[in-house]
């Protein structure tokens, strides 16, 4: 048995809204390699916290954090990190699909690298390779040039995974990428994660329990009284949370007796 | 065994009632209180105005409002009285407007000419017949002095709507109510601001720019508000899309907010010089006024088409005022010209890529 190596870190992860604190003390290690799934009740911080992971949490005004997040060892928090080249190497599929909506399926797949204008490595082969990679080229092989709003929700959100994927993150963070999505749409989501970390460390947000039971490596709990900042209740391999949760909560909640 | 025809469905619109006791209510409160009005009109010698207000609008509403109870009850009541007033006011809005085209459209046309349209206004008196000179100069003059215009000001509107909806900057309380305050200021006294200011002082004559510069307080507030408003309706999520590829801000600006933006910056621009096209009073004081076709705007007076407008009116002469009606026509297809070009520039993509599949 190899021993996880730990790419990602959050260190005692506290979370404010102006004077609101929203997060409290959260430590979680993510395995390389490994799918991190994030479960909980709405409204207990899952997608706040997973804005802190690549430094998307600042962008909302009134926002304020402290603690550490270690990419490598490095911490991205760090006065002379550029959060833009943080979320070059973490990048990030939203709960709604949010194509460009101005640029063609192919000028989506390539935007990432004209944003961060790194233009001299935008291929015909990257582009093939990220569609694929996010099981989108047979429906789009044929129609790159049409406007990526004539797609439809799933096949949006397959191609916001290819426009991540083309700028090979090291690691992916996903909030909820699957709550507007039908079932088939899904499966094909849940397929392509499970390709993916191959190749990358990925954290995903999700309110569906078959899901996290699916994909996920490791699974973390976290919940909020009412009112209270929200906690990690449980952290540890997904069989053993859903099989034998140590805590009386977590097995409420994953059985569906509430939230 | 045989094979039964099945009867498909056909097209229909169940909703809209058919049956002849309905359409005989429709038919009889909608042609009714017209024609008594009609009647008041023609043969009791009512006045037009007075019988459309205080006859056919009277009895539209009780023939409506009957018509809407024997169709569908007491609920139907509101309903009609609504939708009268609603058909009524747009029908005297659109009647207003369409009145206010057609009478510069008909006093103007007798002077349009393709000469009216090209040729300037040397060797014309106010009693020269309308067959010699023009309003080519004028047309000249309000494309170069609102042109001027409108590349000093989309830069600093837009930046000032970028810079009220991109950013936390801590002054933008202040700059909006500036913008407002801004909004209602008489157009005449930037004219006087800048006469007194520039011409009073000499530093300069008369001159284009000087036009140009009294008109971009006027345009600036429209402008920079309607961009505003237009990046505010911008999705949060696709700044986030951006940014959480790695994009610097200003990459995700021009990449994905602006573009996601452009029609509605582009009404701004088109609201902007709408704003200014017609202003007659700073120009009075700042471009002063010249009968030969210049393109300098930096050195003498020059001619545009509300102050020719507006010279010709005071004359008073007949042929004065018909060549005034005439420039007021170049200047309302002028206008129709500007904002066509600019909506065919700035349509979606999509639009013509359809476009060019269909020539394919």
């Amino acid at each position: 048995m190899t021993i996880d190596q730990f790419q990602l870190e959050a260190k005692d992860i506290n979370v404010w809204f102006g004077e609101r604190q929203v997060l409290k003390d959260v430590s979680l290690q993510f395995p390389s390699n490994k799918v991190t799934a994030l479960i909980g009740p709405s409204g207990c911080g899952k997608s706040t916290f997973i804005r802190t992971l690549n430094r998307m949490h600042e962008l909302i005004p009134s926002a304020g954090l402290a603690g550490s997040v270690l990419l490598d060892g490095q911490d991205i928090y760090e006065e002379a990190v550029d959060p833009s080249t943080v979320r070059l190497r973490v990048g990030m599929v939203f709960q709604k699909p949010n194509p460009f909506p101005t640029m063609s399926i192919k000028e989506n797949v390539i935007s990432g690298l004209k944003l961060s204008g790194r233009k001299n490595e935008i291929s015909d082969d990257l582009v093939e390779n990220s569609l694929k990679r996010a099981s989108m080229w047979n429906e789009s092989k044929d129609r790159l040039d049409e406007p990526a709003l004539s797609l439809s929700g799933g096949q949006q959100q397959r191609l916001c995974i290819a426009r991540s994927l083309a700028m090979n993150p090291e690691v992916l963070l996903m909030d909820e990428p699957c709550s507007a999505l039908d079932p088939g749409s899904t499966r094909r989501i849940e397929e392509t994660i499970l390709e993916l970390k191959e190749s990358m460390t990925i954290v995903i947000v999700t309110h569906n329990m078959q899901q996290a039971q699916r994909v996920a490596d490791k699974t973390a709990f976290f919940l909020a009284e009412d009112n209270q900042p929200g906690y990690v209740v449980e952290f540890g391999e997904t069989q053993q949370v859903f099989g034998m949760p140590v805590d009386p909560r977590t097995n409420d909640y994953v059985n569906g007796h509430f939230g | 065994m045989s094979v039964e025809a099945v009867a498909r469905p056909k097209f229909a619109e169940p909703w809209k009632k058919t049956n002849q006791r309905s359409k005989l209510i429709q038919i009889i409160a909608s042609t009714v209180p017209i024609g008594i009005a009609t009647a008041a009109w023609l043969f009791a010698g009512v006045d037009l105005i007075v019988s459309v207000l205080l006859v056919l609008l009277p009895l539209q509403l009780i023939a409506v409002g009957i018509a809407g109870f024997l169709l569908k009850g007491r609920r139907g009541v509101p309903d009609a009285a609504l939708i009268v007033m609603t058909y009524f006011l747009g029908t005297f809005v659109m009647v207003l407007l369409v009145s206010v085209l057609w009478s510069v459209v008909e006093a103007g046309f007798a002077a349009l000419s393709p000469q009216f349209i090209f040729q300037n206004n040397v060797y014309v008196t106010p009693t020269t017949g309308l067959e010699i000179g023009g309003v080519g100069h004028a047309v000249i003059g309000t494309l170069l002095v609102v042109g001027l215009s409108t590349l000093v000001t989309v830069p600093l509107g837009v930046a000032t709507g970028v810079y009220l909806t991109e950013t936390r900057g801590k002054s933008r309380g202040v700059i909006r109510v500036l913008l407002q305050a801004i909004a209602g200021l008489p157009s005449v006294v930037a004219g006087l601001f800048v006469y007194s200011m520039l011409i009073v002082t000499g530093v300069s004559a008369y001159a284009g720019w000087l036009g140009s510069l009294a008109l971009v307080p006027l345009m600036l507030p429209t402008v920079a508000r309607v961009t505003e408003e237009s990046l505010r309706l911008v999705p949060q999520e696709l700044r986030n899309g951006a940014l959480g590829l790695g994009a610097p801000s200003w990459r995700a600006f021009l990449m994905v907010t602006l573009p996601a933006a452009k029609s509605g910056v582009v009404t701004a621009i088109l609201l902007g010089v709408a704003r200014v096209i017609g202003e007659t009073a700073p120009l009075l004081t700042t471009t002063f006024a010249a009968n030969n076709t210049s393109i300098n705007v930096f050195d003498g007076g020059l001619a545009t088409l509300p102050t020719y407008i507006y010279n010709y009116v005071s004359l008073g002469f007949d042929t004065s005022i018909q060549r005034a009606w005439g420039a007021a026509l170049v200047l309302l297809i002028l206008v129709g010209i500007l904002f066509g070009a600019a909506r065919y520039v700035s349509r979606p993509k999509s639009l013509k890529a359809k476009k060019k599949k269909e020539k394919r």
